[in-house]
């Protein structure tokens, strides 16, 4: 049996921090199991920013402003203390991940340059000219060879082991060979990422951000908090989903619906296609409802009236973007867009150390929820809270195994993990895997995106219980042991139903409107009834069991979240 | 359905067009297959599509047990790069239509890359890269003359000092440079155009401190051993130019001194023979890429030749231009001791 004192699941930015700090000192065993080769983790293909008030280019920063614009950003959903703590350190791991070579783009001085970003006060946000998740993912990569950190790649994590109090390890798939292991740690990390493909194509998000540990952690027994807060961003490519950025809008282009028609005209007749993300996402979707869509229910980026030169000069990348993904020449004909999932704002409750209920399990990054973003995650946000909180996980879980001991592994740990698999492999049936995935998806967007209301909701949650029944029937065709991606496709699928049954849920119950959870017929936001984190846990009929706790609100009294 | 409210505007009808396609891919699972084989896969290729979309609807609709790699699919992760009619790209960023109308002949052949063993279908084994990538040092090993200790202060780098290597942090591991690559074919050992894009990412950076370190590993995994084909510039979906790196390494390899490998006494000899001769002194380049060894391959030329009836010589004459040659590299010369100069003024 593979044993380590540490034991990070998941390779993202969360992950390889946590690995990092934990071996630091080279005197614990630390090893990271992840689903794909480290650097291909889904952190990689952040592009905009990081925020921390270093001040370089407004002087006049600080890490208290920081502090405001996320807890108003969060539209009061975030805990103040944890929102605190993610913006005093944020210089610090900035400056942490500079030092150990992330080539982050300078100013005239010499320091770290900084560009402005949406819904922050300030100049704050450290980049590296568009590939910022890319270099820090490699970064902290590179710093884990170093330092010895042993790295698992392709390795599917099934299940989660504990005995009530304290953490045992993980049973994990080697998907090159398709054998099943018990990994033993006294420690474990989930830093396995977000849920955005409950949605499937019409996410941001990479094909494995299924959620997986988030999955594993409440079939374990373990909280999730705040999951019904998912993100939208208005502007993906119709077919993939893949990210246009709001450069396009800053340089004049057009929203127009499939009529030709430029519809910001009747939502924000001012600011127009400069409004607001959930504003513009909400239009998007109120045209196409209403049967102004294009003939794939898209709305369209028109950027045909700037001319080719103003294009080619002004837009070079998102012109290529357009044609190797999408097929279109920007230059030609209007981008087809659809509005798409971009970030889970829930995830597993954790305390400021990633800290689950269970002694020795941590969860970090988009899998975990400590909370720092609430109900609405600010741009830049995220990928400093992989930093501070992989972080903080990491320092934690190192003390924490120093000072205690592995416990004995009961025998047949793996049987579980082993009748699921047959569960999936053996036998025959006429349900496809592709089919299920794309009724999930249709259903969560149709009745769990953008718009939500009672009727729609209900109808989802029936419709799930359906899904999940013609999941147990599913049976995986490829019987190969060797690379089998169809098996780890079917494991990814259970752990979607499971989300997004917590995800449909949280979102009934939740009778207001708050950041990215938008309902129809409650449009406002209600802090006398609902300032407060949606817990959710397995009950014991194996179906979600909701209560709420408090938010902590240490310094900044909720107002109207205005722009 | 509500009132149009502006007159103006026109529908918008997207030009997507419709081929049926034959997609031939290269299947293969050990233990299972004695050897690779095709298949053949008929589908409604549209506008739009990538590589990557076909083989997703193939799997989807036609054959579960389709085995490939993709994760981000918007071309950062570099999990997905195979050839497509012999050419290594990334199966996510690559349109099928242009592809298929190009050709004229509505069909594609798919196979895995090459130089690294098959786990299946398009699936190759990237370890034997990562092992090679890992002993070249590639991190950041603390120059504490420019990083400080605390973390209450940022190192100082100019952007400038960052475009030295900054294109190079655009590598995204895909490998389509390594199954391009010309060495790699014929000698396994040789690390590959990645990997010492990597080293040399790092040597370049002005707050390291390893780079004789690198430059060693570099050398022990046949950093001469590149025939700067340029393959990989070819192929390379992020436009690193990996031969020009490789070149750059081979660079400073021979400024920091290290001169005793076959390809630096090599390129050591070319120029002082030119400067000297007018030419390369080539009866004597065995010894002097080889050492003593090199003896063997002279004496068995000089043999060759004498059989022939010819007279062996171990140095040539000098050519007439040679005077012109050495004023050139006394210019040269001249004018690096300039910039060298100036650039230590500068910083
Ligand atoms: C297109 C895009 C642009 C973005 N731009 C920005 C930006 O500019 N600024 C910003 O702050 N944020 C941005 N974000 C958000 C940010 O990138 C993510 O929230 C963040 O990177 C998440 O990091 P993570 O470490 O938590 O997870 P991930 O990077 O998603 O990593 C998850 C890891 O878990 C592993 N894993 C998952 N399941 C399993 C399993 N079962 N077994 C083993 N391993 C598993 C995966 O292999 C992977 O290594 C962007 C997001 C997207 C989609
Ligand atoms: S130039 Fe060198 S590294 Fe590049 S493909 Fe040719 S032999 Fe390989
Ligand atoms: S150098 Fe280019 S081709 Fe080679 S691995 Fe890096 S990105 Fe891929
Ligand atoms: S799927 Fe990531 S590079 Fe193609």
């Amino acid at each position: 049996m593979l044993t380590y004192d540490v034991l990070i699941v998941g390779s993202g930015g969360a992950g390889l921090y946590a690995a990092l700090e934990s071996r630091m000192e080279e005197d614990v065993q630390v090893a990271v199991l992840t689903k794909v080769y480290p650097t291909r983790s889904h952190t990689g293909a952040a592009q905009g920013g990081v925020n921390a008030a270093l001040a370089n280019v407004d002087s006049t920063d600080s890490w208290e402003e920081h502090w405001f614009d996320t807890v108003k950003g969060s539209d009061y959903l975030a805990d103040q203390d944890s929102a605190e703590l993610l913006c005093r350190e944020a210089p610090q791991v900035i400056r942490e991940m500079e030092h150990w070579g992330c080539p982050f783009d300078r100013t005239k001085e010499g320091k770290i340059a900084q560009r402005p970003f949406g819904g922050a006060s300030k100049t704050r946000a450290c980049y590296a000219a568009d590939k910022i998740g890319h270099v820090m993912l490699h970064t902290l990569y590179e710093q884990g060879l170093r330092h010895g950190v042993d790295y698992f790649n392709e390795w599917v994590t099934l299940s989660l082991l504990h005995n009530g109090q304290r953490c045992l390890g993980v049973n994990a798939l080697d998907a090159r060979t398709g054998k099943l292991h018990t990994i033993q740690a006294k420690a474990v990390i989930l830093a396995t990422g977000g849920y955005g493909r409950i949605y499937w194509n019409r996410t941001s998000n990479a094909y494995g951000n299924t959620g997986d540990g988030t999955a594993i952690a409440y079939r374990a027994g373990l909280p999730l908090k705040d999951m019904e807060f998912v993100q939208f961003h208005p502007t993906g490519l119709r077919r993939t989903g893949i990210l246009m950025s709001e450069g396009a809008r800053g340089e004049g282009a057009y929203l127009l619906n499939g009529w030709g028609e430029r519809f910001m005209t009747r939502y924000a007749p001012e600011k127009m296609e400069l409004g607001p993300r959930d504003l513009i996402s909400r239009a998007i979707e109120t045209e196409v409802r209403q049967g102004r869509g294009g003939p794939e229910d898209e709305v369209f980026l028109d950027l045909t009236h700037l001319g080719a030169k103003r294009i080619m000069e002004r837009l070079p990348q998102i012109r290529q973007l357009c044609i190797d993904f999408e097929g279109v020449d920007p230059i030609e004909e209007p981008i087809p867009i659809k509005p798409t999932a971009h970030y889970s704002m829930g995830g597993i409750h954790t305390d400021i150390n990633g800290l689950t209920s269970i002694e020795g399990i941590y969860a970090a990054g988009e899998a975990g929820c400590v909370s720092v973003h609430g109900a609405n995650r600010l741009g830049g946000n995220s990928l400093l809270d992989i930093l501070v909180f992989g972080r903080r996980a990491g320092v934690h879980a190192l003390e924490y195994a120093r000072k205690t001991d592995f416990l004995p592994m009961p025998k047949n740990v793996l049987k579980m993990a082993q009748s699921c698999i047959n569960g999936l492999m053996e036998g025959d049936s006429k349900e496809s895997l592709a089919d299920i995935r794309r009724d999930m998806a249709n259903l969560m967007a149709d009745k769990a995106g953008i718009y939500r209301d009672e009727t729609g909701l209900t109808e989802a949650v029936n419709k799930l219980e359906e899904l999940k029944e013609r999941y147990k029937k599913l049976r995986v065709q490829d019987k190969s042991k060797v690379f089998n991606t169809e098996l780890v496709a079917g494991l990814e699928l259970g752990n979607m139903l499971d989300l997004a049954e917590i995800v449909v849920k949280g979102a009934l119950s939740r009778q207001e409107s708050r950041g990215a959870h938008y309902r129809e017929d409650f449009q406002y936001r209600d802090d006398d009834n609902w300032l407060k984190h949606t817990i959710a846990t397995k009950g014991t009929d194996g179906k979600p069991v909701l209560s709420f706790k408090p938010v902590t609100i240490t310094n900044f009294q909720p107002e109207a979240r205005t722009y | 359905m509500s009132e149009k409210i502006m007159p103006e505007s026109e529908k918008i009808t997207p030009i997507r067009e419709k081929i049926l396609a034959n997609i031939r891919v290269q299947r293969y699972t050990p233990g299972k297959d004695k050897s690779p084989y095709f298949d053949n896969f008929k589908m409604e290729v549209e506008t739009g599509m990538t590589i990557l979309e076909v083989l997703r609807h193939i799997k989807n609709t036609q054959d579960s047990s389709l085995t490939f790699r993709a994760f981000c699919r918007s071309a950062i992760c570099g999990s997905c790069a195979v050839k497509v009619n012999s050419d290594s790209v990334l199966a996510c960023s690559t349109q099928l239509m242009p592809i298929l109308k190009d050709f004229g002949k509505g069909s594609v052949t798919i196979t895995p890359m090459s130089n690294m063993p098959i786990i299946r279908d398009l699936v190759v084994d990237i370890d034997p890269v990562i092992e090679k990538l890992a002993k070249m040092h590639p991190y950041l090993v603390e120059n504490r003359e420019r990083v400080p200790k605390a973390l209450e202060q940022e190192s100082l780098m100019s952007q400038k000092e960052l475009e030295k290597f900054n294109v190079m942090t655009d590598c995204i591991l895909c490998a389509a440079c390594y199954s391009a690559c010309s060495s790699v074919k014929t000698d396994s050992n040789y690390a590959g155009p990645l990997t010492i894009v990597k080293a040399y990412r790092y040597s370049a950076d002005p707050r390291d401190n390893f780079s004789s370190m690198r430059i060693q590993a570099a050398m022990d995994q046949g950093l001469w051993s590149c025939v700067q084909c340029r393959k990989c510039i070819k192929v390379c979906p992020k436009d690193i130019r990996p031969a020009d790196s490789i070149r750059n390494m081979r660079q400073i390899s021979i400024e920091v001194g290290i001169h005793d490998t076959p390809g630096s006494r090599r390129a050591r000899a070319y120029t002082d023979d030119v400067e000297n001769f007018g030419q390369v002194n080539k009866p004597m380049l065995p010894v002097i890429v080889n050492g003593t060894k090199g003896w063997a391959a002279i004496e068995a030329a000089e043999a060759g030749l004498k059989k022939h009836g010819m007279e062996p010589t171990r140095q040539v004459c000098t050519l007439p231009g040679q005077k012109v040659t050495a004023k050139i590299y006394a210019k040269v010369r001249e004018i690096e001791a300039k910039e060298k100069n100036q650039g230590e003024n500068k910083v």
